[in-house]
């Protein structure tokens, strides 16, 4: 075991979709609760938490961790980490490399986010368009919706990918997601379906997007000195490679409108720190939050050429147990998309698949996992490998 | 939508003023104190080019509360003549007429309109001409 690794030790996830029972707080106490009796830990172990959300508490207490931790009897330091969409991750790589510096030897991380208390009164759409750049997009007239229909406009003229190619992406996530307990939709959607249904933003159709909502995932990090001294914690998923980049925020600031070149350098960073490189992922949890991004993704990290995802996926080369099984858990699109709660949704995901435990959305060789979650149309990248559980109880 | 805000955006977003460095010779957009490339503080205001072409664009049908009074509306990316790009809407126009690389024009026009009885906000958008 390599001493300054840091492992993934379990998980907790709240079910995805609109709960208006349910706070945000008491959405991330579940999710860390359930996180502490998955990694089999006792709750005194861990040292700090961070974090991840984009909005929820902001109309109540934005200090979200202070009051979650309260919630489940602890007393230990917290922080909130603020990456958009992408929150969750950033909150993950923050505790990942607080291990790494030695900090600290166990860590939580909460991604939340409770987005059905603002869909009154339009506030969504400005929690929306916080995503964008919010004075020179959003304020002219552009929403997120928008800037990917663009986008995917690009990648259709400069690789003629199709609408058919498109449809396939969120249609091949509903599949899958139907065997997601914890996905929001959890059925089928025929390509059919997507092709006839109304434009909102052509060519952006009306069951394109992902769905915000509701929900929180957590997960416990620890270092490899904090395993050997417990030696009966039974999930040991290493982080192999994490890597962060940015991009404008404003599309009108790019080079290229085919690539989010974000992603690409977010996943050098991984892949050169993993040595690994794309050909050895056997699974990915992409941020497939329009069908473009799923292609996009998919370009950028390498499993497919640069113009040629469109049509791997429509040839199913990213199905289940395919050439690369992309998003087995349904993605953003059937699993929902609670922001902040959605890059830790992905790792607790890969978890689920390490150790076999998917069921029927279990991909056969899980020997190395990769996650993607990306603000906005790509301001930030955020990408972590993963690798096997080391040692199987 | 807060009046100080719009009061401190006037410039930008009523007369398109950026930056133009007397150092490096970069322009850019919106106005700062400094140059965005070279940080130097020895610059000029700029006035946007008032012409440019499509380069990409789309119809909102789904817009913020805010843009309802336009919607639905067509928003494109638009590089202009001195070769800054900005995000702009398109106005009268359907969208089925219009196409890339069309020649546009900046206009001003209101730009979203905060409820009955708050504040208008206008700036600049886009008419082909």
């Amino acid at each position: 075991m390599s001493s300054n690794k840091v492992y993934v030790i379990g998980y907790g996830l709240t079910k995805f979709g609109e709960l208006y029972n349910r706070g945000p707080i008491s959405l991330a106490a579940q999710a860390l609760t359930d996180a502490i009796t998955n990694s089999q830990i006792d709750k005194n172990q861990i040292q700090t938490a961070f974090f991840g959300s984009l909005v929820s508490g902001s109309n109540s207490q934005p200090s979200i961790g202070t009051s979650c931790i309260r919630n489940c009897n602890l007393n230990i330091p917290t922080s909130r980490i603020e990456a958009g969409n992408a929150s969750g991750a950033a909150a993950f790589y923050q505790a990942y490399l607080s291990i790494l510096s030695g900090a600290y030897k166990c860590i939580a991380v909460v991604g939340v986010e409770k987005l059905s208390d603002y869909v009154k009164s339009g506030i969504i759409e400005r929690i929306l368009g916080s995503t964008i750049d919010y004075q020179w997009e959003f304020e002219m007239g552009a929403t997120l919706t928008s800037l990917y229909a663009i986008l995917t406009k690009a990648h259709m003229k400069e690789f003629g990918t199709t609408l058919e190619q498109l449809a396939s992406v969120p249609a091949k996530n509903h599949k899958n997601g139907v065997h997601n307990p914890q996905a929001q939709f959890r059925r089928e959607i025929s390509i059919e379906n997507f092709l006839k249904a109304k434009r909102i933003s052509d060519p952006i159709g009306r069951f394109d997007p992902a769905t915000y909502c509701d929900g929180a995932a957590a997960v416990i990090l620890a270092s490899a000195k904090f395993i050997e001294d417990n030696s009966n914690i039974p999930t040991q998923v290493p982080i192999l490679g994490s890597g962060q980049a940015s991009e404008s925020i404003a599309l009108h600031h790019r080079d290229s409108l085919t690539t989010i070149s974000s992603s690409v350098k977010a996943a050098n960073i991984a892949f050169s720190e993993a040595k690994l490189s794309a050909k050895d992922i056997n699974f990915a949890e992409v941020h497939d939050s329009y069908p473009i991004g799923e292609i996009l993704a998919i370009e950028d990290l390498g499993f497919f050429a640069k113009g040629k995802g469109g049509k791997a996926s429509q040839e199913g080369l990213t199905e289940l147990n395919a050439e690369i099984s992309v998003n087995p858990s349904g993605g953003l699109k059937s699993r929902g998309d609670p922001f902040g709660a959605t890059g830790i949704a992905q790792i607790a995901e890969v978890v689920e698949q390490m150790r076999g435990s998917a069921g029927q959305r279990q991909v056969s060789d899980n020997s190395c996992g990769l996650t993607q979650n990306v603000l906005g149309t790509g301001a930030m990248s955020y990408v972590n490998i993963f690798g096997k559980d080391e040692v199987k109880k | 939508m807060e009046s100080p805000k719009i009061w401190r955006e006037r410039r930008e977003r009523y007369l398109g003023i950026g930056n133009n460095c007397l150092d490096c010779k970069e322009k850019s957009f919106p106005r700062s104190d400094y140059c965005l490339k070279c940080s130097s503080k020895n610059i000029e205001e700029y006035k946007l080019a008032r012409t440019g072409k499509i380069i990409q664009f789309t119809q909102v049908t789904q817009s913020a509360q805010e843009h309802i009074i336009c919607s639905p509306f067509i928003i494109s990316l638009i590089e202009l003549d001195d070769g800054i790009q900005v995000t702009g809407q398109i106005v009268d126009h359907n969208y089925d007429d219009i196409k890339e690389g069309m020649k546009v024009r900046m206009i001003f026009r209101v730009l979203s309109k905060d409820g009955e009885e708050g504040l208008v906000k206008y700036g600049f958008k886009f008419e082909p001409y």
